[in-house]
Parts: C-alpha cells; sequence; structure tokens
C-alpha cells in the first residue's frame, strides 16, 4: 500500500494553476525525486503536502489520514517533515537548541519529555555528522551544514516522509555526495520514504529510484530514472528542442 | 545625581517589564497592543476591589495577575482570531484599530463604574540606605519583585524549550511550523504572560505611587517607547531601553521639572527610529 496517495491536488494562485490535478503514490521507503522546469509546480506541489500551502483542491492522503487542510505543525507532527532550499534554522541558538525543537515539538509519537527530546536531538546529530558542533552557533556553520543540521532537526521527530526542495543547489562536489550518502542512509537505516525536488540532475541519476516530471503543474511523465529521462515528451519539456537525452 | 540614577535604575526596570509585553506580542504577530496599559490598570483595579472586600494584599494581588492573565488570553481567543487570519498591513492596521478600541472601551467601563479607585499599596519600614542612597522599602520590593520577575523571564526565554519555541516563532513563524511548533498556541500564551506582566508592573508601581483609573494611556505610551527603543520583539532589548528610558525620565524631571519627561521619552524614541531603526541592540532575540 502507499504511505503517500495524492488524489487531483490542486493549488491555485488567484485563479491560475501552480500545480494542475496532480495525482500519484508514493510507497513506503522509496526515493522519489520530483523534477521538471522552472515553475512547474514542483516546490509548491511539496508546500501542499507539507501544508505550508495547503492545496486548493484535491485529497492527500498520508499512511491511511486525510493531510489536505491541516496546517504546517500538525502535519509535521503526523510524520511529515519538510526541509527548504533556504535553510530556515534559528540563527541566534545552538546546533543541539535547533534539533531539540523539532525533536520536541515535531515528535511523532506524541507529547515527550524534555530529556527523551534531547536524547533524540543527539541521535539525529550523530546521524547526520554533527556531532561535534552541538554547542555552536548556527551562524557558524556553512549552507552545507545549515542544511544537514535542517535535515537533523526534521528527522528528530521521527518522521515516515521526508520532503527535500532542492537541498543540493549550490553545494561543491564532496558536499554534494555527502548528501547523497546521507539520504540514502536516511532510508536504508531508519526507514524513511523521501520525496526530493531538484535540478542536479546527476544527483538525481545516482539516488532516485523512480522520477516523477512535472510540466506546468501537471505530471508529464512518472517511472525508472532511466525510461522517464529519455522519454522524448521530458526531453523537450525539460530541456528545449533539439536537447541530447541523459544516458 | 546618585539617587537619581539610581530611582531611574528601579524605575527603568518596570518600564522593561511592562515594554516586555507589548514587544513580544508584536514580534509574534505584527500586533501592537494599543490596550497594554490598560490591561495593566484593569488589574490593579480588581486588585484594589478585592482588597476592599477584604481579602488579604497578597491573594487580592493574585487575583488581580490572574485576572489580567485571562483578559490576555480571552482576547487572543476571540477579538485577535479575525486579526491573525489577515496578513501583512491589513493585519497591523486591524489589529491597531481593535486594540485601540479595546483600549476606550476598558478607560470608559473604569472611569463610568469605579471613578474614585485607584491601587495604593503602602509598606511601612524605615528607609534602608542602599549604595549611600536612603531607599524607600515599598521602592525595593518594587524592585526586588521586579529584578525576579525579568530574571525568570530571560531565564525561560534562554533556558527552556517553550522559550526557545516563542523565541523561534519571533524569528521565523515558517521556520517553526516545520519544526512542528503552532503559532497560534504560543501567541495565546504570550498574550497571558503579557497581560500577567502588565499587571504586575501596575502593583509594583502602585507601591510607590497609586495607580488610577486613568493610568492606562500613561502605561500603554510607555510600553510602546520602550518596545520601538528596545526593538520591537527583543526581550532584552527591551530591558536596556526600560533601564535608560528610566534615567533618562528621572534626571530631566530633577533637573528640569516632571512635565517634560514624557517628551523626553518620546524624543529618545524618535531618535532610536532614526539613529537604530531596530532597535538599541540592532537585532532581536
Amino acid at each position: 500500500m502507499s504511505l503517500l496517495v495524492l488524489d487531483d491536488v490542486e493549488k491555485r494562485f488567484g485563479g491560475l494553476p501552480a500545480v494542475d490535478r496532480v495525482s500519484f503514490g508514493v510507497d513506503e521507503g522509496e526515493i522519489l525525486a520530483l523534477v521538471g522546469p522552472n515553475g512547474a509546480g514542483k516546490s509548491t506541489l511539496l508546500k501542499a503536502i507539507s501544508g505550508l500551502q495547503p492545496p486548493t483542491a484535491g485529497r492527500i492522503t498520508f499512511a491511511g489520514r486525510q493531510l489536505a487542510g491541516l496546517s504546517a505543525h500538525s502535519v509535521r507532527q503526523r510524520g511529515v517533515a519538510m526541509v527548504l532550499q533556504t535553510p530556515r534554522t534559528f540563527d541566534s541558538m545552538t546546533v543541539r537548541d535547533n534539533v531539540v525543537l523539532g525533536a520536541m515539538f515535531g515528535s511523532t509519537t506524541g507529547r515527550i519529555r524534555e530529556s527523551e527530546a534531547n536524547a533524540r536531538a543527539e541521535e539525529a546529530l550523530e546521524f547526520i555528522g554533527l556531532a561535534d558542533r552541538v554547542d555552536d552557533e548556527v551562524g557558524s556553520l556553512n549552507l552545507h551544514e545549515q542544511r544537514f543540521l535542517e535535515l537533523a532537526r526534521a528527522l528528530a521527530g521521527k518522521p515516515r516522509l521526508v520532503l527535500l526542495d532542492e537541498v543540493m543547489a549550490g553545494l561543491n562536489e564532496t558536499e554534494l555526495a555527502a548528501s547523497i550518502d546521507i539520504v540514502r542512509m536516511a532510508r536504508d537505516t531508519l526507514g524513511v520514504t523521501v520525496i526530493w525536488v531538484e535540478h542536479v540532475m546527476t544527483a538525481v541519476m545516482s539516488l532516485a529510484e523512480r522520477i516523477v516530471v512535472l510540466d506546468f503543474g501537471q505530471v508529464l511523465a512518472d517511472g525508472a530514472p532511466a525510461d522517464v529521462m529519455r522519454s522524448p515528451d521530458v526531453v523537450t519539456a525539460y530541456l528545449g528542442d533539439g536537447a541530447i537525452p541523459v544516458e | 545625581m546618585k539617587a537619581a540614577i539610581l530611582d531611574g535604575i528601579v524605575l527603568g526596570l518596570q518600564y522593561g517589564l511592562l515594554g516586555v509585553g507589548l514587544t513580544l506580542v508584536y514580534g509574534l504577530g505584527g500586533v501592537l497592543n494599543l490596550a497594554h496599559g490598560q490591561l495593566a490598570v484593569l488589574g490593579a483595579i480588581i486588585t484594589a476591589l478585592s482588597f476592599d472586600a477584604g481579602l488579604p494584599i497578597v491573594p487580592a494581588i493574585a487575583v488581580g495577575l490572574a485576572c489580567a492573565a485571562t483578559a490576555g488570553l480571552v482576547l487572543d481567543l476571540t477579538l485577535m482570531r479575525p486579526v491573525y487570519r489577515l496578513r501583512g498591513e491589513p493585519r497591523v492596521l486591524l489589529g491597531l484599530l481593535l486594540m485601540l478600541g479595546l483600549a476606550f472601551i476598558i478607560d470608559g467601563f473604569l472611569v463610568w463604574r469605579y471613578p474614585i479607585q485607584s491601587l495604593s499599596i503602602r509598606i511601612g519600614g524605615d528607609p534602608i540606605p542602599i549604595l549611600g542612597v536612603r531607599m524607600r522599602t515599598g521602592s525595593l520590593i518594587a524592585s526586588a519583585v521586579t529584578i525576579a520577575a525579568g530574571a525568570s523571564l530571560v531565564a525561560f526565554f534562554r533556558l527552556t524549550t517553550a522559550g526557545r519555541a516563542v523565541r523561534s516563532v519571533i524569528q521565523d513563524e515558517e521556520g517553526a511550523r516545520l519544526c512542528g511548533i503552532n503559532p497560534a498556541r504560543v501567541r495565546t500564551f504570550i498574550f497571558a504572560l503579557s497581560g500577567f506582566l502588565a499587571c504586575l508592573v501596575a502593583v509594583t508601581r502602585s507601591m510607590t505611587a497609586p495607580v488610577t483609573v486613568t493610568n492606562g494611556i500613561d502605561f500603554t505610551t510607555l510600553a510602546l517607547i520602550v518596545a520601538v527603543v528596545g526593538g520591537l520583539g527583543s526581550v532584552s532589548g527591551a530591558f536596556l531601553a526600560g533601564i535608560v528610558l528610566g534615567i533618562v525620565n528621572t534626571i530631566s524631571s530633577f533637573y528640569i521639572g516632571t512635565y517634560i519627561t514624557t517628551i523626553m521619552l518620546l524624543v529618545a524614541a524618535a531618535l532610536t527610529i532614526v539613529i537604530r531603526p531596530s532597535g538599541i541592540l540592532g537585532g532581536r532575540t
């Protein structure tokens, strides 16, 4: 059974559909990349799922329950955590304090004690590889580390689904490789399902198990990476006429 | 001079506590609570009425504080609901208008119903010398209560997860929601807390000078000035601003006259906006 089912999900901004009746399901443990040209509605779709920008129509069923219409904090507590492209960490706090907030308030196992929140935060930071920076101010972290911090903050609540919005943009080769590893590890060891919006195609091709292509807010293609990226429709929409398919 | 500065610090700590509530409510939701002082006076008058009805002073104060906090809580859950549904400028404007209207209603009600009621808590005992200045016992107790309240607030915001959750909403509401924090619940809690703190300031003020039913506007003005000088949304800024303004207040009334003090405070606030628009600490905590 699918963990997440999108059913005719629509998000309009003043009459214009940014996401236009999108339907697909995501299985538990899948790493799904959502790709498409700029303005295709990828980030909007993620924000609709997360409750940051609730959909204007359609159903979003997560683990058998409706998410559409819930606000972001409730969605998070039900097990869907989101990491945005621009880190939304809190600068005036330490690395640990940031993650404890996610562990405490984003907990999917109901209200937890402060000590338990601390333990989960430590665990998440250990997993992500920031254990030696726990007492540092967030301001001293670089972009890559801040994104890892935000991922730790997401994972600390023990979510079942993680939504990643272009978290690999602007990274160097080493950072990119580390990011790919950590996402794969999160799935393999923690069992989280991942929906991931990305423009960095090398990362998509090496990590995604399935690709959904959006164009003008609609699903253009859906399938295994190699098949999808060879599809003539996708090549035209994504790279323009006359482009050479990705091998 | 030394006496004026010491008095100024005592007064300033109270200003700080008064400004904190206003600054937090604004920082969390963009609502400038123009009825802040009226909540303080409401609590003070309820304290006086409870005392007159025969309650000992400490329980009477507790009743006043509880009523002011409840008033804040109820306001947030009723009058503020339509305000928080709006975004941007409409939210700011509707918030301003509703709170201004509420200020008039509370003022009008108190003047109509209890025109000569006031809260004046007299604490006996000989003056105690502090740094060579003889301080009245009432003034010392007021300072002790204010310092304790201020220290508890700072500790709450710095050291507890709940306090950090409040700060996170002030800093980045969307980021806080992504953590699973419910901003509406945080705002309700802080509105109640700000009512409680406003009333606490009125109670401590009444230990040195009577608080009357018409003092609401004075408290609101002071809170506004403190919040602007300290930087809207900043807790430590509010306390620092409170102390600076307290000293400005006592020195200008000592050397020039009490008639000049409010003008001096408004000048200080206006200068702050011109020189450092985000407050004396130049940032948010």
